[in-house]
């Protein structure tokens, strides 16, 4: 009896002792995955690399773009461009209040940081605090930010000022962590609190205070940390935790990050070493690539090159001029000439992306515009009814024998625009204009734009927002008078003009455009404006760019189908490849 | 008077103020002074500056207006662009005289001095290495050529050499990467790229330095493979001219040995254009070559001055362009004085 009641002590013993090295094993859901996603980012090396959250160079923008910044530290919600839905991220829940006086989002009960704290209000709290400080867009909607409960904040809008912009803001704002800049955000608020504003030395000081901040660690709310000596000459490595509600559902121990721009990733891609890349690769590029056997993925990039007119010269002032210019040139040609498969001709011509206007216009107004397929004859007979004809060299000129003449600057480093100025002015040209290209340096031909120091010029249309407001932006607001400084004029497009026997503001009715919650307003707004946009053609928007992603399926798996919605999401905040890698619909081959 | 201590110190002071080194030291310092100068002008010259490229992102990211780009924009850096030139000018000196080159614009609160500790010690060794190697290479070569004109090596090394020096560093180093690493699979792209491998522990190791020279062997024969003609053709052309040199004929009429007159006599004085050449090399040792690093993501100076370039980051061009001003002074310096050692006539008419 006393041997059998020594076997079961032992026994108990035996067991207990299993029983407490069990509680100090990992569960499941600790331990980190397997596999190792490789992609690439131009992030910048010590001392320069930081992760400071709030400065524009260095820190964690600079260093994750906003792709890789999200497996770090999560915003609210993903934005699904083909149902206009968000789906949860950091956030559980959220929305308006009945009267669209504020904004509310609910954090997720189990979203932890990596170093186990829970993610609460006050971390939402002190990420707007030093947001307003830093001069952040929301507060052109948002007056102040109130706590409800441990995970639930209010935002009050300004007067008037509630809208599907202002939830956008709200929604794609990377949460900070108070434990890093709880210290620095009560300053902030403090310092607003007594009514001090940018004008005040005290406010620059405590900007630059943030500007110089070095936090030691890097605290996540995604499934990913690295520190800085993960951040290599060649590659950084993103490192799984377990503590995120993330943790559990992505399938990548590591992600590894290879430096560089399309130059140096390049041979990386066609050897096998990057999964998926974001670069802008030229077509023979990619045709190396489809000759590799590595698979592409395409998707919108949200915006294309515009042909630009200076409104204040003869003849880009006239309608007809204008309007003649969207009918000479091939846009099919010319979007195969910026960016071979990476650019698509516009169909709609309406100021709006053309996934977009079906969302955005009413049909009746989809069937008034005029989609100026490529027709010389009637841009002849547009010229001619405006009083210019071929003089004897086959040019186009006025009654006094002014030819249409111009000079097309293009920025030249950019690969694209350029392709589609050279293509323009080669096809306006053959029509009988006379253009002459000129390349200039980027930073130049902007300022140019900016002055309104050029005839002929190119530059972005249409956004990475899915807003006709933020759409519309460019470049009539962008690089016109409305949205310059004093002494700009820009295009000098005129904003305020007699149109269906009515004044009216342009600048104001885009604006109105994606103001408050009234969607129907909004889309009877938005086709009145691309109503006069595709009839005024102020500017040509000439194509679409499209990203040509490499996307090595010998690497990962879960490549989605062409024909799934989440495509539709341009590339940047709304990249398709952030809610997958989270959601773990992607995984190591 | 004459003994005085004033008159000993005011002889002292006339013998350093006459002296060469001193002449060099000030003639130095007024080249750097120029150059910087010079250099704080043009860079500001270029266009778009700092703030202004922040505000061309978040207008084209953002679709702020104009004014609210600029306010957000103005608040990231510790830069006013409409500060009056000269004041920044006699800020910038003032720092300088002090030894503070000053912080950078885009990473804000990053001295320039750690940028520059940071980077220029892999250009040093880089480009070093590939200039030493591809000098040495040159001179053996083009002496060989001249020594046997008209032979095998000389036609064959000619049109070798011409072909080289003509092909730009770029397409060498792109073609290195693609042929020998994407094609030929010779070795795995990611693990030539960059300065070092992340696994290897730093210090004076085996591991560390087998690393070190393979991730350095790419750049450094892209460098070797783009400048080894120019040293070779000019090495050559200079034997030649020497070799014609009377005193030439008058050694071998007096039956020295063949070994004393190509190193004694060929080589030495062939040698002597090509020593300003090297200095001035040597000087832009320090500059790294942008598009090598850049390819290659290598860590050097050149990968910061492009993204200094690119960000219109003054603080840090300014830095970078004085470092290699100053190497190129100083280089030239030593190449003066390593030519008088080389050339006894300079030094003579140095003395007259």
């Amino acid at each position: 009896m006393k041997r059998y009641l020594q076997c079961l002590l032992i026994a108990a013993l035996v067991l207990s002792l299993v029983g407490a090295a069990g509680l100090n094993k990992p569960a499941q859901a600790q331990e980190a995955p397997s596999g190792v996603w490789f992609g690439t980012w131009p992030y910048v090396l010590p001392p320069e690399h930081s992760f400071n959250a709030y400065v524009t160079n260095g820190g964690l923008e600079t260093n994750l773009g906003v792709g890789f910044r999200s497996y770090v530290e999560l915003p609210m919600a993903f934005y699904m461009w083909s149902t206009g839905e968000y789906l949860p991220l950091l956030a559980e829940s959220w929305g308006f209040s009945d009267d669209n006086s504020y904004y509310w989002t609910k954090i997720r009960e189990d979203a932890t940081w990596s170093n186990g704290d829970p993610v609460t209000a006050d971390d939402v709290l002190a990420t707007y605090a030093i947001g307003r400080l830093m001069n952040w867009s929301d507060f052109a909607y948002i007056d102040r930010l109130e706590k409800v409960d441990e995970k639930t904040v209010n935002y009050i809008f300004l007067e008037g000022q509630g809208s599907l912009l202002a939830e956008r803001f709200i929604l794609k704002n990377y949460i900070r962590d108070a434990y890093t800049y709880g210290e620095l955000a009560t300053k902030a608020q403090e310092l607003y609190d007594s009514g001090k504003t940018s004008e005040d030395p005290e406010w620059t000081e405590l900007v630059d205070e943030i500007n110089a901040f070095r936090p030691d660690e890097l605290l996540a709310s995604g499934p990913y940390t690295y520190t800085l000596d993960d951040v290599g000459d060649t590659y950084m490595t993103l490192h799984w935790h377990p503590n995120s509600i993330f943790s559990d559902s992505v399938n990548f121990g590591e992600i590894r990050i290879w430096a560089g721009e399309t130059e140096a990733t390049t041979p990386l891609v066609l050897s096998g070493e990057i999964a998926h890349a974001t670069n802008v690769y030229p077509p023979s590029t990619l045709e190396a690539f489809a000759a590799a056997g590595i698979n592409t993925v395409a998707i919108p990039r949200g915006y294309g090159p515009a042909l630009l007119f200076q409104h204040d010269t003869w003849p880009w002032n006239i309608t007809e001029v204008r309007q003649a210019s969207a009918l000479v040139i091939d846009r099919e040609e010319n979007a195969f000439l910026t960016n071979g498969l990476g650019a698509t001709a516009t169909q709609y011509m309406a100021g709006l992306a053309d996934s977009m206007v079906p969302l955005w216009m009413t049909q009746e107004a989809i069937d008034q515009l005029d989609r100026y397929e490529f027709d010389p004859d009637r841009a002849a007979e547009l010229l001619q009814s405006a009083g210019f004809e071929r003089n004897a060299d086959g040019k186009w000129a006025d009654a006094d024998g002014n030819v249409i003449t111009a000079e097309f600057k293009f920025p030249a480093e950019f690969t694209d625009f350029s392709g589609m100025a050279l293509n323009a002015t080669e096809q306006l040209n053959e029509f009988g204009f006379d253009i002459t290209a000129r390349a200039i340096p980027w930073q130049q031909c902007a300022d140019d734009i900016r002055n309104g120091d050029f005839e002929l010029s190119v530059w972005s249309w249409s956004s990475q927002s899915p807003f006709p407001a933020r759409q519309f932006y460019g470049p009539i607001q962008r690089f016109n008078y409305v949205g310059l400084t004093q002494g700009q004029k820009g295009m000098n497009f005129p904003m305020e003009f007699e149109w269906n026997g009515e004044m009216i503001d342009l600048d104001q009715m885009i604006n109105d455009s994606s103001a408050g919650l009234d969607i129907e307003k909004q889309v009877e707004i938005t086709s009145e404006v691309a109503l006069i946009i595709n009839q005024l053609m102020p500017f040509v928007p000439l194509n679409e760019l499209i990203s040509v992603e490499p996307f090595n399926t010998d690497l990962i798996d879960g490549l989605p189908d062409p024909d799934d919605p989440i495509l539709q999401n341009p590339s940047s905040t709304d990249h398709f490849i952030i809610y997958s890698l989270l959601t773990g619909a992607f995984s190591p081959k | 008077m004459e003994g005085t201590p004033a008159h000993r110190l005011y002889d002292a002071i006339k013998r350093v103020v006459g002296s060469y080194a001193f002449r060099v030291v000030v003639q130095g310092i007024l080249t750097l002074w120029a150059v910087t100068t010079f250099t704080f002008v043009l860079i500001r010259q270029m266009p778009g500056n700092p703030i202004q490229i922040k505000i061309d992102q978040l207008m084209d990211q953002r679709q702020l207006s104009y004014d609210d780009a600029l306010k957000s924009a103005a608040g990231l850096y510790d830069f006013d662009p409409d500060e009056p030139l000269i004041q920044q000018y006699v800020k910038y000196i003032g720092k300088l005289a002090r030894g503070d080159l000053g912080k950078s614009i885009l990473s804000a609160g990053t001295p320039v001095a750690d940028q520059i500790r940071r980077y220029l010690p892999w250009t040093l060794f880089s480009v070093g290495s590939g200039l030493l190697i591809s000098f040495t290479l040159g001179v053996l070569l083009g002496m060989s050529m001249a020594y046997w004109r008209g032979g095998l090596l000389d036609n064959t090394m000619t049109v070798v050499a011409s072909i080289m020096y003509g092909v730009p560093d770029f397409v060498i180093a792109l073609l290195l990467l693609l042929v020998a690493g994407v094609q030929l699979e010779l070795f795995k792209v990611g693990d030539v790229l960059g300065g070092i491998s992340q696994d290897v522990e730093a210090g004076f190791n085996v591991p560390y330095i087998t690393s070190l020279v393979q991730h350095a062997g790419l750049p450094v024969l892209t460098y070797v493979w783009t400048t080894v003609g120019g040293w070779i053709l000019t090495m050559k052309s200079s034997t030649i001219s020497t070799l014609g040199e009377d005193y030439i004929t008058v050694a071998k009429a007096r039956g020295l040995p063949e070994r004393r007159i190509v190193l004694a006599y060929v080589g030495r004085n062939a040698m002597l254009p090509l020593i300003t050449r090297l200095a001035i090399s040597i000087g832009f040792v320090v500059g790294g070559s942008v598009i090598i690093e850049f390819i290659f993501q290598y860590p050097g100076l050149g990968r910061l001055l492009y993204t200094a370039i690119n960000g219109r980051d003054y603080t840090t061009m300014q830095g970078v362009f004085l470092v290699i001003s100053a190497a190129v002074v100083v280089s030239n310096i030593l190449a003066d004085l390593v030519f008088g050692l080389l050339d006894p006539r300079v030094r003579v008419g140095g003395q007259k």
